[in-house]
């Protein structure tokens, strides 16, 4: 082990790759700005409509006997009335919103204590549409409560009686559980391992096949450099540029967390303790070198970058399955076998400790075992990077 | 001084190379002659310790290639024919000096060493620039530079000026004959008999893997008379028929 020709070797890859434009923006300007840009103009386009139909409300209403119910809709804030003969043209047109449709008898129904049926036409495939039917739809549930509540007054019945049970709830959880929390810990380990795979593979690609490919290889075998201080300088370059791109995409998906809530189920701020934190780091810094090393050791036995990129995909696809596999699993309930699955251990713990449970067995379980991987990935590297038939394979 | 023992490879089905011994003292150029397919490029590989032997070695000023690999290719260099493989994205010094590097230069030797080669190619004016967008010319310079930056004093060849015009072919035997002057241990491969003749003061003929002739040009000439390059194609060809 000859640490500066390691560091030559890494310094020289690092520049290089940074010089290639093609790595800066897809590597990691892409990965940063995908999410905030998307989710940005969908929570954007979602907050618009929401805004537009609450602020102006326009419906149009049919009725013929003057009802009450007509009369408490237009007592409303934010509603426009507009005069339609066509209730589904109109709507169909946009014209109109909803329209609703009252029937003659309406008062006099209500009355004498009977169910009406009141029409409402919308259109599902719009979302102001839709979202103006709820408007209406929560204007009628109001309206038949205080029908409800009348009639019993008139019975000499208590209104407690339609609601025998009531339920308080109380929450066991260690913090304030939020819908975001929830998400973020679904989501979290799943994009961090698919990251951390991902994310070194360009660079593995240049480095080994990149190589061969642009006939570099061979002289740098001549040099006295140690085949394994090349392989160690390699290694090291791509785990930082994989860690480099992981940092690029979460931060994305951290911004747009931060920007579009609604669109992650409302508050999504969670602040992690700085152990939850270290133990993240860690975790996605193994995946990176587990997959670095094992994405290297393809690289180099392929013959071009096509062939490179070809090979490479079934081994990102076995990773990510693996994640996936425990995307819906319960952190609660976690059966051993998986502490000893490998990333499916790594994905396991990280749900954990999002969770906010730090139970120490699995994580230094899943530590020794992520030693083990690295180990076993670099001494496959170096394997494939000694064998002649690799080397010059033709 | 190149010290060649028996040396042997066998890939899976093939004896690319088939005990072969020869020697090259320093200040001398030696030609290694053959058909493509012959095992030149085997050859200089287990000699730059590419590859391992599968029988035989040989002593480079004395090292070992089996048990000194490390130690051996500080002291060659080597020159590819064929893609130069420069790194397109650093600049000419940044590709010498990596080189130089690896051979484990300190920076200041290095250094000198570049605005040496630099004055001697006639790279000043691209020697910072970035190596992508240069003249097949101009790389070849640069590999030449890169490949003799550490002072090796060994130097091999392996059909160097395949595929080179004419101007650049003349940079690199330019460049062989003062690896020469300079009492460096030359091996210099080819097909072709007329460059060999003209550079080189004895030839090996390697054929299927087995060396059929080494001598000096002047014993060749002695003992087959007429034309070289009917020789080498009498004596490939004879040896078909066998
Ligand atoms: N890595 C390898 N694996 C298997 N066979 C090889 C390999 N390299 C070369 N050979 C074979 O060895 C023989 C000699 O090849 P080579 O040394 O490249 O010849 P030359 O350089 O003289 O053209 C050829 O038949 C070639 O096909
Ligand atoms: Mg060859």
């Amino acid at each position: 082990m000859n640490f500066k020709i390691m560091s030559v070797v890494f310094k020289k890859e690092i520049k290089d790759m940074f010089r290639d434009k093609k790595t800066i923006i897809l590597g990691i300007l892409i990965p940063l700005l995908i999410f905030p840009v998307m989710y940005g103009f969908m929570g954007k386009s979602m907050e618009d409509s929401q805004e537009k139909v609450q602020k102006n409300l326009k419906i149009a209403i049919k009725d013929e006997g003057n009802s009450s119910f007509n009369e408490y809709i237009k007592s409303q804030e934010n509603i426009t009335i507009i005069k339609s003969q066509d209730l589904k043209k109109d709507v169909q047109d946009g014209k109109i919103y909803a329209g609703i449709e009252i029937p003659k008898d309406f008062d006099d129904s209500i009355k004498n204590d009977k169910q009406v049926e009141l029409k409402i036409v919308y259109d599902d495939a719009s979302q102001n549409s839709s979202m103006a039917m709820d408007i209406i739809k929560s204007m009628a549930d109001t309206y038949s409560k205080g029908v409800v509540k009348e009639r019993l007054i008139k019975m000499g019945v208590d209104e407690s009686i339609l609601t025998p049970m009531v339920i308080k709830e109380d929450i066991v959880a260690k913090e304030k559980t939020n819908v975001g929390r929830m998400i973020l810990s679904m989501m979290l380990p799943l994009f961090l391992i698919i990251y951390s795979i991902s994310s070194p593979m360009a660079a593995a690609t240049d480095l080994g096949a990149g190589e061969k490919e642009r006939g570099t290889l061979e002289p740098l075998l001549t040099t006295k450099a140690s085949r394994m201080n090349l392989l160690f300088g390699k290694f090291f370059a791509i785990t930082l540029m994989g860690l480099i791109g992981t940092i690029a995409s979460i931060t994305g998906l951290l911004i747009s967390f931060k920007t579009s809530p609604s669109l992650f189920g409302g508050d999504a701020s969670v602040v992690f303790p700085a152990k939850t934190l270290i133990i993240i780091a860690a975790l996605t810094i193994f995946v990176t070198m587990i997959f670095g090393a094992l994405e290297l050791s393809v690289s180099i036995y392929a013959r071009s970058f096509k062939e490179a990129q070809t090979y490479l995909s079934p081994l990102s696809i076995v990773g990510m399955a693996a994640a996936f596999s425990t995307y819906m699993i319960d952190v609660k309930d976690i059966s051993p076998v998986y502490l000893n699955i490998p990333i499916v251990n790594i994905s396991v713990v990280l749900k954990e400790i999002i969770n906010g449970i730090y139970n120490p067995m699995h994580i230094i379980l899943t530590f020794v075992w992520s030693g083990v991987y690295i180990t076993i990935s670099i001494l496959f590297a170096r394997y494939m990077f000694s064998k002649e038939e690799v080397i010059f394979r033709t | 001084m190149i010290e060649i023992k028996n040396l042997s490879k066998e890939f899976k089905n093939i004896k690319a190379v088939d005990d072969i011994s020869f020697k090259v003292s320093n200040g001398e150029i030696v030609g290694l002659l053959g058909e493509n397919g012959a095992g030149k490029t085997t050859t200089l590989r287990m000699i730059a310790t590419m590859l391992k032997p599968t029988g035989g070695t040989a002593a480079i000023n004395g090292f070992d290639l089996v048990k000194e690999p490390d130690m051996v290719r500080s002291q060659i260099g080597i020159l590819f024919g064929g893609e130069v493989g420069l790194y397109d994205r650093l600049t000419a010094r940044e590709n010498i000096k990596y080189f130089a590097d690896l051979n484990n230069m300190d920076d200041k030797e290095a250094d000198k060493n570049i605005k040496e080669l630099t004055e001697l190619l006639g790279m000043e004016e691209f020697i910072d620039r970035r190596v992508g967008k240069f003249s097949r010319g101009m790389k070849q310079k640069v590999a030449i530079a890169r490949s003799i930056v550490h002072k090796p004093s060994v130097m091999l060849f392996d059909e160097p000026t395949i595929g080179l015009d004419v101007t650049s072919s003349v940079i690199v035997q330019d460049f062989i004959l003062s690896c020469k002057k300079n009492n460096r241990a030359i091996i210099f491969s080819s097909h072709s008999m007329q460059e060999v003749e003209k550079l080189c003061d004895r030839i090996v003929i390697i054929h299927k893997g087995k060396i059929i002739e080494d001598s000096t040009i002047e014993d060749l000439k002695e003992k087959y008379s007429g034309n070289l390059e009917e020789v080498f194609v009498r004596l490939v060809g004879g040896k078909d028929e066998l």
